[in-house]
């Protein structure tokens, strides 16, 4: 009867915790397509040299329109490529409007956050489904692991 | 056709110090037209500036890895990138400008963009990401259209060409030294067995090893003393995991060989297998293997198939098929009159890789683009001051 309960108990917990990551995933996945539309008005509205803007432009696209299979690499780029942005204004070698730099920076402080909440929420679920009770009993179903993606790691 | 001598700039658009392709095309080109007497000037990305050996290189900054067209690319963009080439080309004062891959955003494209005059473009990929193009199409276009002669370095790039930039190119393949492979030497140690040779970086899937590795128990057992040699860089046990344990004793990996070794490797082996499953635009390493007078055994994949005159210098087999491949190495390793006419017709074909008739064909490309007599300046509709027009 315990024993049931604590069964119960630790399903409803589970189930608890991948709710989290799927919300924390959206709120982080919203962030990324805010992003990539920044990313598109400073390509557009600035005469970078074309090698950034090429890259800008396309990581963007890919961004918006690529499955999230493919969008690993294209957020990746996305976050190199404004960071380089971001440094030569820093530096004085280009200039971008100021509210538009204002925004890519607000933005970027949230992705940053976003993605330690999801991380952290990530590592929650790996935590608890290791556990061999999650194993043995199936409490997990056929729910998949939650996935890392590389571009987590990007130096914002 | 030979024209005065000039002022030639080139620009490559990877790191200098990663091996590539198109890096040893550019500093092989360089040096050709230096010692023909013409002023020529490279600009490229260097990671370590102290280790740049070559007087007429120019350094644009450190190289970025950003990931491109599904692998890593050592590229240089941006605002420090961009003025050095601005001031490379305002201060070498060019009669012309010969750009690389000025499809990939990087110093190529940023030339291009900057200067005005004429100016030489070379294609050296075969295929680009369809989403890639779609979103960069309008940056590239008005930049591309910019050239005034192209160049394809096979029909897959010129397809290309034709396909995403509705522009036409002249094919002209990369160089060779040919002098360096004909001088090579058979070395006892490589072809006593008969031995199977392979070359590559082994441990990507597109090189195809796994397929030569599938054919090999037929192979091995027709022929007990068939030994097969694995030269180039990689993890040799994560290969040999893979393989029948009585074969383990038969594969060689002879690690990173020199440019001289590579040639006496192609010399001496008896059959040369290149069974690579695609993402080649032209097939460099045949011509190096042709040259060294290999009788090879390549996939049928197109660049390869081109680079072979359809089998007329080397034998094809269907891609990725072991069986296929089996068949035809072990009909070669019957017939040594068979090995003999492909090994001389593919020297015979080689020659036009030289650098004599490349470099050749390269200048009579030069000569058109210099004949407006216009030399190379910077563009001037993007001088630094119309940059403020924007800001608010």
């Amino acid at each position: 009867m315990l024993f049931a309960w604590y069964l119960s108990f630790s399903a409803t917990r589970l189930d608890r915790l991948h709710h989290r990551v799927e919300t924390s995933w959206e709120h982080l996945d919203a962030l990324l397509q805010r992003r990539a539309a920044l990313a598109l008005e400073i390509a557009h509205h600035n005469d970078l040299d074309p090698a950034l803007d090429m890259l800008l432009t396309a990581s963007a696209y890919e961004s918006r329109e690529a499955p999230m299979t493919d969008r690993d690499e294209a957020e990746s780029l996305l976050s190199e490529s404004l960071r380089m942005i971001r440094e030569s204004v820093a530096a004085g070698d280009i200039q971008i409007k100021v509210a538009l730099i204002d925004r890519l920076g607000d933005i970027t402080e949230k992705i940053r956050v976003a993605i330690s909440i999801h991380r952290e929420a990530v590592t929650a679920v790996e935590n608890l489904r290791s556990k061999r009770i999650f194993k043995v009993f199936h409490l997990a179903g056929r729910a998949k692991l939650p996935f890392r993606y590389s571009f987590e790691d990007d130096q914002l | 056709m030979t024209f005065p001598p000039s002022r030639i700039g080139m620009v490559c658009p990877y790191g200098w110090d990663t091996p590539g392709g198109v890096q040893i095309h550019i500093k092989e080109l360089a040096e050709h037209f230096i010692a023909l007497g013409h002023y020529v000037s490279v600009i490229a990305p260097v990671s370590d500036e102290s280790t740049i050996a070559e007087p007429w290189l120019v350094s644009a900054g450190r190289p970025l890895a950003v990931p491109f067209n599904g692998s890593v690319a050592r590229v240089a963009f941006g605002p420090v990138a961009t003025s050095r080439v601005r001031q490379w080309i305002a201060s070498n004062e060019f009669d012309l400008l010969h750009l690389h891959q000025p499809e990939v955003p990087s110093l190529s494209l940023i030339a291009c963009w900057s200067a005005e005059g004429p100016m030489v473009g070379t294609f050296h990929t075969a295929s680009s990401k369809q989403r890639t193009l779609v979103a960069a199409g309008p940056i590239l276009e008005p930049i591309i259209e910019k050239l005034t002669a192209r160049i394809a370095v096979s029909e897959m790039a010129r397809e290309t060409l034709r396909e995403h930039f509705e522009t036409d190119a002249v094919v002209i393949p990369n160089g060779l030294d040919t002098s360096k492979y004909s001088a090579a030497q058979r070395l006892d140690k490589w072809s006593y067995g008969p031995t199977i040779g392979f070359l590559g970086r082994f441990e990507e899937p597109r090189k195809g090893l796994s397929v030569l590795l599938e054919a090999l128990p037929f192979l091995m057992k027709k022929n007990p003393k068939l030994r097969l040699l694995i030269a180039g860089p990689g993890d040799s046990e994560k290969v040999l995991k893979n393989v029948p344990s009585a074969l383990r004793t038969r594969i060689e990996f002879l690690g990173r060989l020199t440019e001289r070794e590579k040639a006496d490797f192609l010399k001496s082996v008896t059959i040369y297998v290149a069974p690579n499953t695609g993402g080649e635009s032209f097939g460099i390493i045949l011509t190096e293997a042709m040259a060294a007078g290999a009788t090879i055994v390549a996939s049928d994949i197109p660049a390869f198939s081109e680079v072979l005159q359809s089998g007329e210098c080397g034998a094809l087999f269907a891609s990725e098929d072991p069986h296929s491949l089996a068949r035809v190495i072990e009909g070669l390793l019957v017939d040594a009159e068979r090995r003999e006419v492909l090994s001389h017709s593919g020297i015979e074909s080689a020659d036009k890789y030289d650098w004599k008739n490349v470099a050749t064909q390269i200048s009579d490309v030069y000569e058109i683009a210099l004949a407006s007599g216009a030399g190379v300046s910077l563009a001037s509709e993007n001088r630094p001051w119309k940059r403020f027009r924007t800001i608010e």
